[in-house]
């Protein structure tokens, strides 16, 4: 731990146009982001190709690009509720808007990938900005109301005054997703063995993107903001009396959540080829808060296993002869029981059994 | 020089007034306790100079500025820091989270943008840090979480909160509520400490009379909502409206 900081110094002189501390990665940043990089590279090959594995699970390729895609949503749905402690149950209007923006941006302006989602990330983000100012204004059930309010709305508007633009009810179909980088046609296979892996360039695309928003959430959690977001949690007031401006804090939180929600959105566009008028709907607020808190709030990787465990249930089990009609009924079930036995959701649960074995140590 | 004053301070609550006609004035480097029964409006007195109540009538001036109308972190920025009556810490975040919070506040400001910013970069967040665990003897357990210490220490460390904003000046609700005797011995010990190597200005309330006694230059005596007396440790123990209205007679 000691020479961490003489190490972040001399990068900083190196790179003297850098703040530093920002491009420098410390302690377990490396470690933990090529796990992840690892994990992501093997998912779908054991999910939808492997022999007896796949056929068990009877997982399928298209499943794991949305797995990863809500995983983000979601992780970026914890920096607000895990960490900030703050409920919003309107999180589908940087969800949908987000999708909408980058399937306008796709017909009008252009299909690139890259530039799909980022046009539809600022969409998100912006709204988040001006619905977090006027959300926050109030705590705890009335934020709750509020964001609902406000993604309702805009869930009216998409269904019709705008429909000139959305397509109103039957969603929006014109969009138009080029290749990645001019080139690469996504829905392809890519080639030898990365195919095995990774499957279509569309997961690859999906991967780096979720690699890349793991890292950002990563940092935020080690920035200041990281302490400051769970010190409010715990005790806003004394965060008030300490001299810290909460108000700006918690807007940071909930524009950064939706920005996480803006590019999962985005991607959502570009995987379906179209946006369904429900991706504003507020059951997709509702799905985001259960992947959440089944995952484990106040972690970094259980949103993503949460949003993995409800997206399998939803698209798989659903269709299995026997249990496959009572698939809500299985998901209901699945959620009472992890948050009866482990509050602390299917994150918590691995961090009790790592503590049981090793004897405690902390992370 | 007057740090803080008070002019006419009125604070009422439906039909009853807390605080009725306050002045009072603390000039900087003195140690000024406020006394009185309970209900007289102590605590109401420092909530309304910390901006987390709304005075009816009259103003608060620190540092020759006017307080009234300005966030509580604000007003903590410009030098008022409050230690509260119950240990009011961030339960879940480690002994050092909890003072780096506070010098995260002091050295950068109420708000900034360095979310991408590791917090091992800021070493000046973490010196203070570790300086006011110091000087209030946590630093042994900076890597516990805040809700494993025992009362006693997590007083001590709800005033280290407040001592890590280097504020010009403190206000302490009761700092010894609740307290063992021994607790109680180290918390005053601490505070002397404090006023000898910090010459900090402070403002103590407290029912102790003898910590009160012990540490103040001034004693101010509320009586409901309104200041009875004031004047040094002596003069107080010898002022017998004060005897009658709030030591009830008792020999000191």
């Amino acid at each position: 731990m000691s020479d961490e900081p003489a190490t972040a110094a001399e990068t900083g002189e190196e790179t003297p146009a850098d703040v530093p501390g920002v491009f420098t990665l410390y302690g377990n940043e490396l470690k933990t982001l090529i796990a992840t990089a690892i994990v992501l590279a093997l998912f779908p090959f054991v999910f939808a190709r492997m022999p007896v594995v796949s056929d068990v699970l009877q997982g399928y390729q298209s499943l794991t690009t949305l797995i990863l895609i809500w995983g983000i949503f979601a992780l970026g749905f914890d920096l607000l509720l895990g960490y900030t402690g703050l409920l919003s149950f309107g999180h589908a209007a940087f969800w949908g808007s987000a999708a909408y923006g980058a399937g306008v941006f796709s017909q009008h302006v252009t299909g690139s990938p890259v530039l799909m989602v980022v046009a539809g990330t600022l969409v998100a983000v912006l709204l988040a900005w001006v619905l977090g100012f006027l959300s926050l204004r109030r705590g705890g059930i009335y934020f709750a109301i509020l964001t609902l309010a406000f993604a309702q709305m805009l869930f009216y508007m998409a269904s019709s005054p705008l429909a000139f633009i959305t397509d109103g009810e039957n969603g929006f179909t014109g969009v138009e997703t080029a290749e990645l980088f001019g080139m690469i046609p996504l829905e392809e296979d890519l080639p030898s063995i990365l195919g095995e892996l990774l499957g279509t360039t569309l997961y690859a695309f999906v991967a780096v993107l979720t690699l890349l928003c793991i890292a950002l959430a990563y940092r935020i959690l080690q920035s200041p903001y990281g302490m400051v977001f769970r010190a409010i949690r715990e005790n806003e007031q004394r965060a008030k009396f300490v001299g810290l401006n909460v108000w700006r804090y918690k807007l940071m939180s909930f524009v950064l959540s939706g920005l996480f929600a803006g590019i999962a959105g985005s991607l959502f566009t570009i995987h379906g080829s179209y946006v369904p008028l429900s991706s504003l709907y507020w059951t997709e607020s509702g799905e985001v808060v259960i992947m959440t808190v089944l995952g484990g709030t106040g972690s970094l990787f259980g949103p993503i296993i949460g949003a993995g465990l409800y997206l399998y249930v939803e698209n798989i089990v659903s269709g299995f002869d026997t249990v496959g009609p009572f698939w809500h009924l299985i998901l209901g079930l699945v959620f009472v029981i992890t948050i009866w036995t482990f509050p602390r959701g299917i994150w918590g649960f691995f961090q009790d059994v790592r503590d049981y074995i090793t004897g405690g140590d902390d992370q | 020089m007057t740090l803080l004053k008070t002019d006419g301070l009125v604070k009422k609550f439906g039909g009853l007034v807390a605080t009725d006609d306050v002045n009072l004035s603390v000039e900087e480097n003195e140690r000024v306790s406020i006394i009185g029964p309970n209900g007289a409006g102590k605590s109401t007195l420092v909530n309304l100079i910390t901006r987390r109540l709304d005075p009816t009538e009259g103003d608060i001036q620190f540092k020759g500025e006017s307080i009234v109308g300005r966030d509580p972190h604000e007003v903590v920025q410009m030098g008022i820091s409050k230690s509260f009556q119950t240990a009011s810490i961030f339960s879940e975040l480690t002994v050092r989270e909890n003072a780096e919070i506070a010098a995260l506040a002091a050295e950068n400001g109420s708000f900034g943008f360095k979310f991408l910013q590791h917090r091992e970069s800021l070493t000046g967040v973490h010196d203070r840090a570790t300086d006011t665990l110091d000087a209030v003897g946590l630093l042994g357990q900076a890597d516990r979480t805040a809700a494993d210490l025992p009362y006693g220490d997590k007083r001590r460390l709800e005033i280290g909160i407040a001592l890590a904003a280097e504020p010009d000046l403190l206000l302490m609700d009761e700092p010894t509520a609740g307290m063992s005797p021994e607790e109680t011995e180290s918390t005053v010990d601490l505070i002397e400490e404090v006023k000898r190597e910090l010459g900090l200005t402070f403002v103590l309330i407290e029912h102790d009379m003898e910590i009160v006694f012990r540490i103040s230059d001034r004693i101010v005596v509320l009586n409901r909502g309104q200041i009875i007396a004031e004047g040094t440790p002596d003069e107080i123990r010898g002022d017998d409206e004060v005897q009658e209205a709030y030591l009830g007679g008792v020999d000191l």
